[in-house]
Formats: C-alpha cells, structure tokens, sequence
C-alpha cells in the first residue's frame, strides 16, 4: 500500500503536476516545505480577515445612515466570512481551528499590519474599502491561482466578494472629496494616514523577502511583492488625482519611460517595528480578540455539553 | 484549564438551483446537524442563489484522490462483517482543473456496506466520470442533514433583497437624504 | 383616511421601526466580539434583517410623518422613540442577547402573522415579505434558548437570571398605545391581548422545555415613550456622525 517512490522521484513528479497547471489536494504527496509555508501563510491570512473586522467594526454603530450602517455590517460580516473560507483551507492541511486561535491569542502567529493602525473618522471606513481591500484584492486576484486548491478554491469565493467592499468603499470617498468642505478634509486626512501602511501590506521589498522564490516555485503565489506593489499603485495613483486629492508622498512622480508612477521610500524599520507589536493598535487587537474568546468560552462548552447529551439520548 | 472547542466540522453543500448539484463549498464548526445547516446558510448564503443545503461531520465524508488510488492500488481492501448492512452512500467527485469555489460535485448514489465499498463500485461502474476525476468523495445518507423545500422562503430568498452585499449595486450613483426636515416636532402620541 | 386614523397609524408604524432599528443596533454592537466565527456571522444577519425591516416601516409611514427614514433614526432625540425598553437594554452576555431576540421574535412572528391580513394594504404586503426573514430568526434564536437553557450548568444560570430581568420588559410589548383602537377598529392591526396569549403559548413552554421558569413578574410601567438611559447613550453612538454635519450627504 505505500509509494515506494524516492523523495526526489516524487518531488519531481508534485513539481511537473504544478507545472501542468494541476491542483494539489489534501491527501496528495507534498514537500514538507510546501505544507509548511501553506499554514503559515494561509493562517496569517485568516488571522488578518478576523483582526480586520475590528478596526471597521468600530464604527458599525456611528455609520451616519442607515444603508450606510447595513452594508458595513455586511462587509464586517464578510471579512469573518474570509476568515472562516481560509481557517477551512489551513484545517484541510492536518492543524485545527483551535490551535491556530490559540497561537493568535498567544501574540505568536502574525496578521497584517496594517490592522494594527487606528481608525478616527468615519471617512477612514471609505478608505479603508477603497485602498486597503483595494490592495488585498490585488494579492488575493493573484492567490485564485494558487497551486494549492482549498486555497484557490477559498481565494476564488473571497474574491467574488470582495470586490463590493472596494466598490462602496470607493463610492464614499468620491462622495466626500466631492461634498462638504469637512467632508473633503476628512477623505484627504484618511488617505494622509491610510497610503503608506497600504503599500506596506504587499510585504518587505524582493530583495528583503525570504520566503519568495520557494512561494513562486510552487506556485503558491505567481507574483513577486514588488511587482504586485506597482501595478496597485499605478491603478490607484490616476483615481485620487483625479479626485482632487493629495497623495503623502513628495517623492511621488511618472516615469515616462516605464510607464510606473514612482514612490518615494517606504519606511521599512516602521513596518518590521509594527510586525514586532509595537504598532499603534497592536496590543489593543490582540486584547479585544482576547476579550470575544474568552467570554465566549462558556457559550461554546454549553453548546457542545448540549449536543453530547442529545448524542447519548439517541 | 480546559482545552478550548471550536466545534467539530461539518461539509456544506449547497445546491444553487433545483436542475443543478449539490457541490461541496467548505465547513462550518457547529456542535450538532441542526446548527450545522444554520452556520452553513449564514457562512455560505449570504448572497444568492441556493435552493437546497446539505451538512455532513466531516469525520463522515470518505475522501481519496486521483494520486491516492494510483499510489495505493490495495485501498479498497478491507475487512467487512458478512452481515454489514447496505445504505446508500452518496458520491461526489471533481473533474476539471478549472478555477472554482467548489471542490467536489454530486455526481449520483451507490448502494454499499462502507464507503470504500461504495467508492470501488463508483469507479469501476464507469457512470460518473466523463474523462478523469481527480479527486472522490463518498458521504453516508444517514450523515446528512438537510434543508427542506419549505425553508427556501425563510433560508435562501431573503439573500436576494440583500442587493447592497452585489458590487453591481455601486454605480457611482450619489444618495442624498429626501428630506432635509428635522423630525423634531412629529406629532407623535 | 381620517386623521386619527392617520395618526394611529403613524405611531404603530413608527413604533414598529423603533424596535427594529434599535434592536439591530443592538445586534451589530457583537460583530467582531461573538463567542465563535460562525455566529459573527450569524448574528450580523440578525442586524442587517433587523435594520432593513425598519427601513421598510418608516418608509410606511413616511407619508404621515413626511420623513425619510434616515431623518427619523438620525436625527430624534430618546423621548421621541416609541421602541419598547426591552431592546434599547445593553447586550450584557449572549446568554441576554439571545434570550432577548427570541421574546422579540416570537412577538414579531406572531405579529407579522397578523399584519399579513391587514385591510391597510401596504402593511400587509410589507409584512409578508419580512415575516420569511422572521421565520429564519425564530428558528436560529428558538434553538439557542434551547441550547443554552439546557447545555451547563453555567449556561443554565445565565439565561436564567436573563429570563428573569426581561420577562417584565418583555411584557410591555403588548401595552396597548393610545390609538390603537382605532387601528383595530379599521382592521389594520391586530388585538394586543390575543397577541399576547398567541405569545405566550408559544414561548412559556419553549422555555420550560430548556428547564427555565418563567417568572411571575407584573410588566414594568412604561408607555412607549418612556426609556431608559442607555437608550440616551445609544443614541449618542448611532447619531454622532449624522449630526456632526447634519447638511452633508453620507
């Protein structure tokens, strides 16, 4: 009953399926490496989909209208949606749920950074559909691809409905930059504070990223963070301008030749100094998702108490 | 203290149209069958369509891939009591490539005494698989809990009305409030 | 229409937004802090449902108050609402939260019921359309007492000491307001004693089902124009943008 195949034998054979354009499953033979570089990554970003509903969720109760305050609860309602297709995806690779919430809550698995910055006006809930999900749809359009299919498969149902978090997003912002002299300062003050922890979510610069070439081998992932980087900000760069609005950055300018709008330096010991905790939000997110678990607990313990008890009656 | 529960997982399947399969679209953590289909229509039907949902422990679900059949040519063997009773088993397998949100897509029954039973007739009765099937799965009638024709009102068309969770909803349109009265002084009794 | 029965109409309509509208806030005040992901979910379907049903009673009664439904959730202050104290209380544990949801789903069902044979015919359409929503929160917040009512112990002890906070603000959605006579009288809206024994045929064995005694507690004295504080602080959170700019359109 056993493959008596050698490793490279059979790495040889994983490696010609991704290159047909094949779809590894759970159950088929995968390099070590591949399953270990899946968790994490697919963990992180689960974790990142549930920390994300916090900072927008903040404002669930102050939304100004009423289908305002309906489709931020949807789209809230939706990152656990995320979450809950991408938890799925890494249980499909051997761990549980329980174990990853508690690495989470333990302040050992990471999420991305940019949760860990604080929301303060409500047009921070416009940028943050327009740009930050604008930003993750980008690495998520790309991870519909990926070689591995829970992921591909969890990617491709995100995406479907994603795009309506970017869109209401985008419609507030055009709104704002277009209403109330308050409301146009608000948009521009959002997006003073929002562009640069956008940008830091493609990840540390190519030359930086240790995990890359082996992603892009396996196909996990089919574009570099930089490549992924500029093609978002020259999709983006054109919309705010037009908009009226300011983009933070003095650097900033076209480059005939390549055709790339060019941004000034990221500021790099920023982003490795949020990953480390010491964002603004950090302690506050892990606390609060603390506070939901352990106040849960005892609504989870009565519920399965429940369904042993009805089991044994049966 | 105590180790934490999420739950055990169950499949979802979801059935988008009466002419259509059910196809398996992820898990839900529940502790029973019935809040099982609950999770399921509010992780999975948030939009529409669905006419129909299946939940089953997934503990139950019997899979096996292209790549494990080939590698393991004695999988079937088993030792079954003689008197193991029959039941349905319901299969399921995945035949493209293609992108998709779904994994495995119903594709007909089979009457066995286990699931790898009822796999091994699947495959070798030649009426599920078009060119190739890359991966299997075999669920016991007797796992599933399922939604009825009468919940589609309250489950599944609800969603419908649901028009600002569609990207389509956003034109670009602007909205502004129809009246600008403040409603201070509605004569309320 | 007559003018009073305009005027009984307005106010039932209005009445029936406020629940909704305030219970929904409720509702969205857990996403993100649920005891599990998937009721994260669950439970902002509970919110959305709950505040696109007061969307559709305000705009009901926009005719008689000459308001759209954003002004009339923005833009009153606490003791213009006519939503009964029962959901303006503060979530506390989900223990309360969903009790709370059931005794409001089982009236509202019981109502929509109803109000699908109103001889106001709007009404009536209206209400078949949100009762299917209505059966979905019935079901979800009927298993959950059930649950919780007989799962620990502990969760026993909490929905208990909830039950017996709430079964008098339950109470107060059937007192009668003013008009509601002549609402009754045209056809338009149902009797509230028979609502209330239709009411408690369903719920007091359901709960006594999930081993919890319903108290024998009088109804708290309230019109629904009388509120608690916290409704003052709800508002304080749900309003404070609208009215930052009161001119601007959001």
């Amino acid at each position: 009953m056993t493959d008596d195949r050698t490793y490279e034998e059979k790495l040889a054979e994983f490696e010609a399926r991704i290159e047909r354009g094949e779809k590894i499953e759970p159950g088929d033979w995968m390099p070590d490496e591949y399953r270990r570089q899946l968790i994490r990554m697919i963990s992180q970003h689960a974790h990142s989909e549930v920390v994300g509903m916090l900072p927008e969720g903040a404002w669930i109760p102050h939304a100004p209208s009423l289908r305002r305050k309906m489709i931020l609860i949807a789209k809230v309602q939706d990152e656990g949606g995320h979450g809950q297709y991408l938890y799925h995806a890494a249980e499909s690779l051997g761990v549980d749920r329980e174990e990853l919430i508690e690495a989470l809550l333990a302040g050992k698995a990471k999420y991305s950074n940019v949760f860990n910055y604080p929301t303060l006006t409500w047009a921070d809930i416009g940028m943050i559909g327009w740009l930050v999900d604008g930003a993750a749809i980008k690495n998520q359009t790309m991870l519909a691809h990926s070689s591995y299919g829970p992921y591909s498969r969890a990617m491709v149902r995100i995406c479907a409905e994603e795009t309506f978090h970017y869109k209401q997003g985008k419609e507030m912002i055009t709104l704002y930059a277009k209403g109330t002299p308050e409301q146009r300062q608000m948009a521009q003050d959002a997006l003073n504070r929002w562009w640069w922890p956008a940008l830091m979510m493609f990840g540390p610069p190519d030359s930086q990223s240790i995990h890359t070439e082996t992603l892009m081998r396996w196909k996990i992932k089919i574009k570099t963070n930089d490549q992924l980087r500029q093609e978002f900000i020259n999709e983006i760069v054109p919309e705010f301008l037009a908009l009226g609005l300011e983009i933070p950055d003095p650097d900033l300018h076209y480059d005939e030749e390549t055709g790339n709008w060019v941004i000034g330096e990221i500021d790099w010991d920023e982003f490795w100094r949020v990953i480390r905790g010491n964002g603004p939000m950090n302690r506050d997110r892990l606390a609060a998702r603390r506070e939901a678990h352990e106040k849960g607990k005892w609504v989870r313990e009565a519920l399965e108490a429940y369904a042993q008890r009805q089991a044994q009656a049966a | 203290m105590s180790r934490d529960t999420q739950w055990p997982r169950y499949e979802v399947f979801k059935q988008d149209r009466p002419d259509k399969p059910h196809a398996a679209v992820g898990t839900v953590h529940a502790p029973d069958p019935e809040v099982a289909l609950l999770n399921a229509r509010d992780v999975f039907v948030r939009r529409p369509s669905c006419y129909s949902l299946w939940v089953a422990p997934e503990s139950a679900v019997f899979k096996m891939t292209a790549y494990e059949l080939e590698t393991q040519p004695n999988w079937w063997v088993e030792e079954l009591p003689e008197e193991a009773p029959e039941e349905t088993y319901h299969i399921f397998n995945k035949q493209t490539q293609r992108r998709s949100m779904v994994a495995v897509t119903h594709v007909g029954e089979v009457t066995a005494r286990s699931p790898r039973e009822a796999l091994r007739k699947a495959i070798e009765s030649g009426q599920f698989v078009e060119k190739v099937a890359y991966m299997w799965w075999v669920v016991p009638e007797s796992a599933i809990a399922r939604s009825s024709e009468e919940d589609v009102l309250s489950m599944f068309e609800p969603a419908k009305d649901k028009t600002y969770r569609d990207q389509s909803y956003y034109t670009g349109g602007v909205f502004a409030r129809r009246s600008q009265r403040r409603p201070e002084d509605i004569p309320l009794s | 229409m007559n003018k009073k029965l305009q005027q009984a109409l307005m106010d039932r309509l209005v009445a029936m937004a406020d629940d909704e509208v305030i219970l929904g806030h409720r509702d969205s005040e857990w996403t993100g802090h649920a005891p599990i992901l998937e009721e994260d979910i669950a439970i902002a379907n509970l919110a959305q449902d709950e505040i696109g049903h007061a969307i559709i009673w305000y705009e009901l009664a926009e005719p008689f108050t000459g308001n759209d439904a954003d002004s009339m959730a923005y833009f009153r202050d606490a003791r213009q609402f006519r939503n009964v104290q029962m959901v303006e209380l503060p979530n506390h544990d989900w223990a309360f939260t969903m009790l709370r949801h059931y005794l409001y789903d089982a009236y509202e069902l019981a109502l929509l019921t109803r109000l699908v044979e109103s001889k106001f015919e709007a009404l009536a359409k209206a209400a078949e359309k949100v009762r299917n929503e209505e059966v979905y929160h019935f079901r979800h917040t009927s298993d959950w007492v059930e649950r919780l009512g007989l799962g620990t112990e502990e969760s026993n002890t909490r929905m208990q000491r909830a039950l017996d906070h709430l079964w008098p603000y339950a109470l107060q959605l059937f007192r009668p307001m003013p008009l509601d006579d002549t609402l009754i009288e045209a056809d338009y809206f149902p009797e509230l004693g028979e609502l209330r024994s239709a009411w408690e045929q369903v719920v007091i064995p359901h709960l006594e089902k999930s081993d919890l005694k319903v108290p024998d507690a009088e109804p708290i004295y309230a019109h629904r124009h009388h509120h608690t504080e916290h409704l003052v602080d709800l508002l304080a959170d749900m309003q404070m943008v609208a009215r930052s700019l009161p001119d601007a359109v959001w």
